[in-house]
């Protein structure tokens, strides 16, 4: 068979793991009161929209770059913490975008892969009279086309904004720098999945193994952690980037210039305006033409090796990482919400998309707080970045809701069967959520307690919210068991149902946001009074007769 | 709940499912009286499935009512379940927890005591051979050991109604013995019953006090497997032979398997 043929193959076995994507029915969700074609377009449709919405992203910062790409002198004066040529600038630029690039594809890739290996939709194809060449192209297929739409905006997009503020040749020259964004993710992504495959999807609880376990999980959350790196580093990236005009630190700016994707980063702004435009001495030039050139075939490699590995990730089954674990039969029952919260936690700590929500406001804290930390003792500067990293972490919990509903949907046919109220429910996975939310205000407060003025109104600030919190997850989740109620299971998992994430976390996130703004207008006082009094109205609507 | 509806397992009246347009259950009425394995016979796509996720909350019925010891399960499906163990067809369950951890989950929902629940862990997972396999991932176990986890998970907190779909397809030969076993004891004691869903036809003769056949989501015929033998009048047939005989699935039968030797 031809790469038609697989084509032909690759799409029905795309419209399988759409299908299991948005419906679940392999993990156990029951099947919907509606038509089988209309299920399945449905299906088709809320991947695409979320693929839009992921490529949407793509493309803004790729336009967005572009104009900061045009930046006048003045501009860049203003935007970069120190002076530098612009071509420098310029290739600072570009290297953030294909960074943010890759991580957004990498994360993309991380939300698609548990679905894929669920639908078994390259394993179903082994008993058929396939042979292993075809079935390679298949999987080979099948795996770009999770990523196709904003894998496109990439490659496309990239070059055309790059063109559109450095000319036609610089656009050109930006080409090999998307291939190689593209291709790191598609490679990041299923080697990633493969360690969780066999690391932590197998991985048994108890003791030092769940700690393993957790640590395994802080490799799910680099791709997020690095936009958020990213946005950190910057100021100190820019000072790196512009000690390169220094004939001095040849030796560090050699570094620099091999380091991707920077080296890449480089080929546009020098075509658009050569040497001169960069102002960096030969041997950075040389260095990164160098290793630009070994950042392609690293990439042909890849190319080569994901064509090789995906069929085989396809049809991996999921393996314990300990054998011969003692086993007990005690059991020991807890109240129906905290046995909820137990379940989540199990469960979120085996399943890297939840994982990674949990631990994301916990290293946000940690991140912030170490830059709280770095700054200068009392400041009020620095009590800013902790209040920033606290409110950021609350606005983060508002996605939880819907992240942990998400998790109702596996096994949801045995799940619903139980004896389960929507209030048990619900306290079990605000209290989770109001848990995570307390620790990431513990890990500020840990680090900057004798950084910032006055940490004991820090501590009761981080506890003021935490009211609004728990009311905006309250809100959400109760949309979502109404929503479930009566139109169907909503689909909540991000590579499905970005939009009904979004759609559901607005009202949650304005709840979170209220006090803060009376933080800003009143002080601590009216801040504490709108959480309570947000959580008092909502709590009552949400938990009180009627929501069994 | 009190009353004369308060000690009847099971009552379901003109219980109606659609998916869309298909209608898989039409207007279905149905009885499991106390003390009764009631089996629930049809074909594939007969509206079997449909009728017990109906009972069990998983589909919400078009129209009709669903009684569980009294207790509506369609407008309070959390008592209704109270009352009832379940044991779905497919074996799908919380892919990352170990069996106990998943027990214990039932167990923290169901509010029974550790104790109680440990021991009941104890003795079912004994005699199901399965205490060995209880801290393995889910997602790592046989088909039917997942089944026997449902199937304890079931027992767990010591239900008054058994449903049961299709409960038997991947046990092995032992723990199929088990499981009738249980049943048979179940009911014996305390006005329980048992819902038993199955197209295996010599597993409702060994087990069933009475059987519903249903076919394309209407309740053909039900009785004792005696009664059943009379309307069809097949004194001395099968249950098998009965079933087809009433479902009209005997007609061009005979046509159908001669044909098998033509390609």
């Amino acid at each position: 068979m031809g790469w038609r043929d697989a084509a032909r193959l690759a799409d029905v076995a795309f419209v399988e793991v759409s299908l299991q994507a948005t419906y679940a029915f392999r993990q156990g969700n029951p099947v919907p009161s509606t038509d089988g074609h209309r299920m399945v377009a449905r299906a088709q449709r809320r991947v695409t929209q979320s693929k839009v919405l992921i490529a949407g992203l793509l493309g803004l910062l790729a336009l967005g770059s572009s104009v900061l790409l045009r930046a006048s002198a003045s501009q860049r004066a203003q935007l970069a913490p120190v002076a530098m040529p612009a071509g420098l600038f310029q290739a600072a630029v570009l290297t953030g975008l294909l960074g943010l690039d890759v991580v957004l594809l990498w994360w993309n890739g991380l939300q698609a892969l548990p679905t894929v290996l669920s639908s078994s939709a390259i394993a179903v194809l082994e008993p058929l009279p396939v042979d292993r060449s075809t079935l390679r192209k298949v999987a080979f297929l099948l795996y770009l086309r999770l990523f196709d739409v904003p894998a496109v905006v990439v490659l496309v997009l990239t070059p055309v904004a790059v063109g559109l503020a450095l000319g036609l040749p610089a656009g050109l020259a930006t080409v090999p720098a998307g291939v190689c964004a593209v291709v790191f993710a598609l490679t990041l992504s299923l080697l990633t999945g493969r360690f969780f495959v066999r690391r932590v999807q197998g991985a048994r609880g108890g003791g030092g193994r769940s700690v393993v376990r957790w640590a395994y999980l802080i490799l799910w959350l680099l791709p997020a952690f690095g936009l958020l790196a990213f946005v950190i580093a910057s100021p100190p990236f820019f000072r790196a980037v512009a000690s390169l005009t220094s004939p001095h630190v040849v030796r560090s700016a050699e570094l620099l210039a091999a380091v991707y994707p920077f080296t890449l980063a480089i080929l546009p702004p020098y075509v658009a305006g050569g040497a001169g435009a960069l102002g960096v001495p030969s041997a950075v030039r040389a260095v990164a033409v160098l290793w630009s050139g070994v950042y392609l075939a690293v990439a042909a490699y890849a190319v080569l090796w994901l064509y090789g590995s995906v069929a085989e990730f396809g049809k991996l089954p999921a393996l314990p990482t300990a054998a011969g674990a003692p086993s007990t039969c005690e059991l020991r029952p807890q109240r129906p919400a905290w046995a909820v919260l137990t379940k989540d936690l199990r469960l979120a700590s085996r399943t890297p998309g939840y994982a990674f929500l949990i631990l994301l406001p916990l290293l946000d804290a940690l991140a912030l707080g170490l830059v709280t930390y770095a700054g200068a003792p009392g400041s009020s500067a620095a009590r800013g970045v902790a209040l920033a990293a606290v409110s950021a972490a609350a606005l983060l919990a508002t996605f939880f809701g819907p992240a942990f509903f998400a998790l109702e949907v596996v096994a949801q046919s045995y799940g619903r069967t139980l004896p389960l109220t929507i209030r048990s429910m619900a306290l079990g996975k605000v209290t989770l959520i109001g848990g995570i939310y307390v620790a990431a205000g513990g890990v500020v407060l840990a680090i900057t307690a004798f950084r910032i003025p006055e940490p004991a109104l820090f501590a009761v600030f981080v506890l003021a919210e935490l009211p609004a919190v728990v009311a905006a997850g309250l809100l959400e989740l109760s949309l979502l068991f109404r929503w479930a109620r009566t139109r169907g299971l909503p689909v909540t998992n991000l590579y499905a149902g970005s939009w009904n994430v979004v759609a559901i976390a607005i009202p949650g996130v304005a709840v979170a946001v209220a006090p803060l703004a009376a933080f800003a207008a009143a002080g601590l006082w009216g801040m504490a009074l709108v959480a309570v009094v947000a959580l008092e109205i909502i709590g009552g609507l949400t938990l009180g007769r009627g929501t069994r | 709940m009190d009353g004369p509806d308060g000690t009847t397992p099971l009552l379901l009246e003109r219980v109606t499912v659609d998916y869309g347009e298909r209608r898989a259950v039409d207007g279905l009425s149905l009885t499991v009286r106390p003390g009764e394995i009631y089996g629930l016979l049809g074909s594939n796509g007969a509206g079997k499935s449909s009728t017990i996720k109906s009972i069990v909350g998983l589909v919400r019925p078009s129209s009709g009512s669903v009684l569980v010891f009294g207790d509506d399960a369609v407008s309070d499906g959390t008592r209704a379940k109270e009352h009832l163990g379940y044991v779905p067809e497919t074996a799908l369950l919380y892919e990352a927890l170990t069996p106990r951890e998943f027990l214990e989950f039932v167990a923290g929902v169901r509010r029974l005591d550790r104790a109680v629940a440990s021991e009941r862990l104890r003795t079912y997972a004994t005699a199901f051979r399965l205490d060995s396999e209880l801290e393995e991932p889910i997602a790592t176990l046989s088909n039917g050991t997942r089944q026997k986890v449902l199937v304890l998970a079931a027992l767990l907190h010591a239900p008054r109604l058994l449903v049961l779909d299709e409960p038997l397809n991947s046990l092995d030969p032992r723990s199929v013995r088990i499981v009738k076993e249980l049943l048979l004891r179940f009911v014996r004691t305390g006005g329980r019953g048992v819902l038993l869903s199955t197209h295996t036809m010599e597993i409702a003769e060994e087990l069933c006090g009475r059987v519903g056949i249903l076919d394309q989501g209407v309740l053909r015929a039900e009785g004792t497997l005696a009664e059943l033998r009379t309307r069809a009048a097949r004194g001395d047939a099968s249950l098998e032979e009965v079933f087809l005989r009433l479902t009209r699935q005997d007609e061009g039968l005979t046509e159908a398997v001669a044909s098998l030797d033509g390609p």
